[in-house]
């Protein structure tokens, strides 16, 4: 046994030529699946795709080479390009923080360890496992401005005139961002979470009840800073998925009414796959992938500065 | 108890007054967690319940001006009408299909990829790391439309190559870093006994490191399931043919495509969306703990 293993530590410990030429072999044989995917779907496409970004491409004929004019037709000549970047960023601001601060608030509140609470937690967790477009339709439903339970209870307690929600131009947005918060408060946000309470040392509670502190600051003084990672992570992540939101517009209002839900992403799928402006579309899409990549650096910079790392 | 009540019998010796305040905060805290609990809860669950219950009445009965909680005779017969009036049963055999492929593709080839990242050293792995976790960041609607061109060009479009192939491609950073980071977990020593006992690569990770590893493929199998469950992009554009829609799509054209009945159809659309749920409904009741594992798995310090 002990003969054994000592044979092995010499074999592994002596780097030969033919060892370093084993682990090349079989290191590039294994992940040669995802190295034919990272070129075929990844780095050819999107080289691909910066090269169209120059060129007029109706499918029909070949691409034609036009420089930047994609890039300032979009803000020059474009009526939808500033607007549907401002109703992106309208959604972004208003979904992001709403169910990052919920998903937090309920991991706290379940965090308490109370008895029941998993029964809560699994009732939280329900709606994230509903398919994005059952929940689509069903909010459809529920706000719907005429039979919808929701108005129909609004008006039942004297709401004379309630809001048109998905019909209504105004409250289109708010009603996307109430069935964001449906499925996503609860969801994997509120795992992380819990699994980022889970790292919080119990000591810091205990001193903080030595000082005398109640339930409420110790879960402004403890609890928050040493969620800072947490909420930092949830935030990145959400503002990255929010930026590029298409599912949930297009199913629900198809960017109306009166473009009023015309994300970003929307524009994207209009210009490239219905009119088929292939080469503005590719350009469209690679704004949209530098504005999300700027955004996460600058929250990578302020979170040098916002985000508390226990131990360091 | 040494609470403030009046009617306890046990009589109260000493009442310490802070500790019946700390007992009393104590109260009113946990007073305040079940009530905004149940607040978020009945949130929560009415969308759900309204799903099922409009799922079950009648249109007259939904567009009345009292609308009722639960449907006076429960119309099951709606369930019957979503697969006669489209082809859903097709569409949701149809995602089913998709799900077969793409599993087994994720497990063997993020498995693999795994394997290497974990486990040999080979040229340049840094690097490939690096780039492997940078594909995570980089939004995938740059690469949509040459990927959909580069299919159209092999006419592919409207079969279910382009939305499985990248299942069979390593199957995504995600599943592939969570692998890996499972691997490092199981001690090298397994893998040297087994190369004494003269197993090569192949051999070690089929027989050693996969059996260990079944936790974390049951999580990849079920993060998979849900992404192509849920995908509606992908199969929206690279689909033209109703009949091979997916649930996802196939439930969104039901919203508005020509019927031989022109009434409401709320309560079907409902029942449709009960209809898609309850596959994703039943594999939570079966596998509840791989639905969080994978933030744990991913080893996520946050």
């Amino acid at each position: 046994m002990t003969g054994a293993t000592s044979v092995v530590k010499a074999r592994t410990g002596r780097r030969t030529f033919a060892s370093q030429r084993r682990q090349n072999l079989y290191g590039y044989l294994f992940m040669l699946p995802w190295l034919l995917g990272f070129f075929g779907l990844f780095i050819g496409p999107g080289l691909y795709s910066f090269y169209l970004s120059f060129t007029k491409y109706d499918v029909l004929s070949p691409p034609e080479f036009i420089g930047f004019r994609n890039y300032v037709n979009m803000v020059t000549n474009d009526d939808l390009f500033w607007p549907s970047l401002g109703r992106t960023a309208y959604y972004t601001l208003l979904s992001v923080p709403l169910s990052v601060i919920g998903s937090m608030f309920l991991a706290i509140l379940l965090n308490s360890k109370l008895r029941g609470v998993t029964i809560y937690r699994t009732l939280f967790f329900m709606p994230s496992l509903v398919p994005l477009v059952a929940s689509v339709l069903l909010f459809k439903w529920l706000l719907n401005s005429d039979f919808g339970i929701v108005n129909q209870g609004l008006r039942g307690i004297g709401v004379e005139r309630p809001p048109g929600w998905f019909s209504d131009s105004q409250w289109a947005i708010p009603s996307l961002v109430l069935l964001r918060l449906w499925g996503a408060i609860g969801g994997t946000q509120m795992i992380i979470f819990l699994a980022g309470l889970q790292g919080v040392p119990t000591e810091l509670y205990d001193a903080a009840a030595i000082d005398g502190a109640n339930a409420w600051q110790s879960t402004r003084h403890v609890t928050i800073p040493m969620l800072t990672p947490t909420i930092f992570f949830n935030t990145v992540l959400g503002i990255i998925g929010a930026m590029q939101t298409f599912a949930a517009a297009f199913v629900a209002t198809e960017g109306g009414p009166g473009f009023a839900t015309w994300f970003f992403a929307l524009h994207i799928w209009k210009q490239a796959f219905d009119y088929f402006n292939m080469g503005y579309g590719a350009a469209l899409a690679w704004v949209l992938a530098i504005l999300i990549v700027i955004l996460t650096l600058i929250q990578i910079r302020l979170s040098k500065r916002l985000v508390f790392y226990y131990g360091e | 108890m040494a609470t403030t009540s009046s009617q306890s019998s046990t009589p109260v010796i000493a009442v310490d007054h802070a500790s019946s305040r700390a007992r009393r905060n104590q109260r009113a805290r946990k007073l305040f967690i079940y009530t905004t609990l149940t607040i978020f809860g009945l949130f929560f669950a009415f969308p759900l319940f309204w799903t099922v219950s409009s799922s079950l009445q009648t249109w007259q009965e939904l567009r009345s001006y009292t609308p009722h909680l639960l449907p006076e005779v429960p119309q099951w017969s709606n369930y019957a009408d979503v697969f006669r009036l489209v082809p859903f049963a097709r569409w949701v055999l149809n995602s089913f299909t998709i799900v077969f492929i793409t599993i087994p593709g994720t497990i063997f080839t993020a498995t693999m990829t795994a394997y290497a990242f974990a486990r040999f050293n080979f040229f340049g792995k840094n690097i490939w790391f690096i780039l492997l976790l940078s594909t995570m960041m980089i939004p995938a609607i740059v690469t949509f439309i040459p990927q959909y061109l580069l299919f159209f060009n092999l006419k592919l479009i409207d079969t279910y190559v382009p939305l499985t192939i990248g299942a069979w491609l390593g199957g995504g950073a995600f599943m592939i870093f969570l692998l890996r980071q499972f691997i490092m977990s199981i001690p090298r020593d397994l893998d040297e006994a087994a190369t004494i006992d003269g197993a090569g690569p192949f051999r070690i990770l089929w027989s050693v490191l996969v059996p260990l590893m079944k936790p974390a493929l049951t999580t990849v199998a079920i993060l998979q399931f849900l992404t192509d469950w849920n995908d509606f992009f992908g199969p929206f554009i690279y689909l033209n043919t109703m009949t091979r829609y997916t649930a996802a799509v196939g439930l969104r054209t039901f919203q508005n495509m020509a019927l031989e009945t022109t009434d409401p159809r709320d309560h079907l659309l409902m029942a449709g969306a009960a209809i898609m749920t309850i596959p994703v409904l039943v594999l939570f009741a079966v596998a509840q703990r791989y639905f969080v594992s994978g933030v744990v798995l991913s080893g996520l310090k946050v």
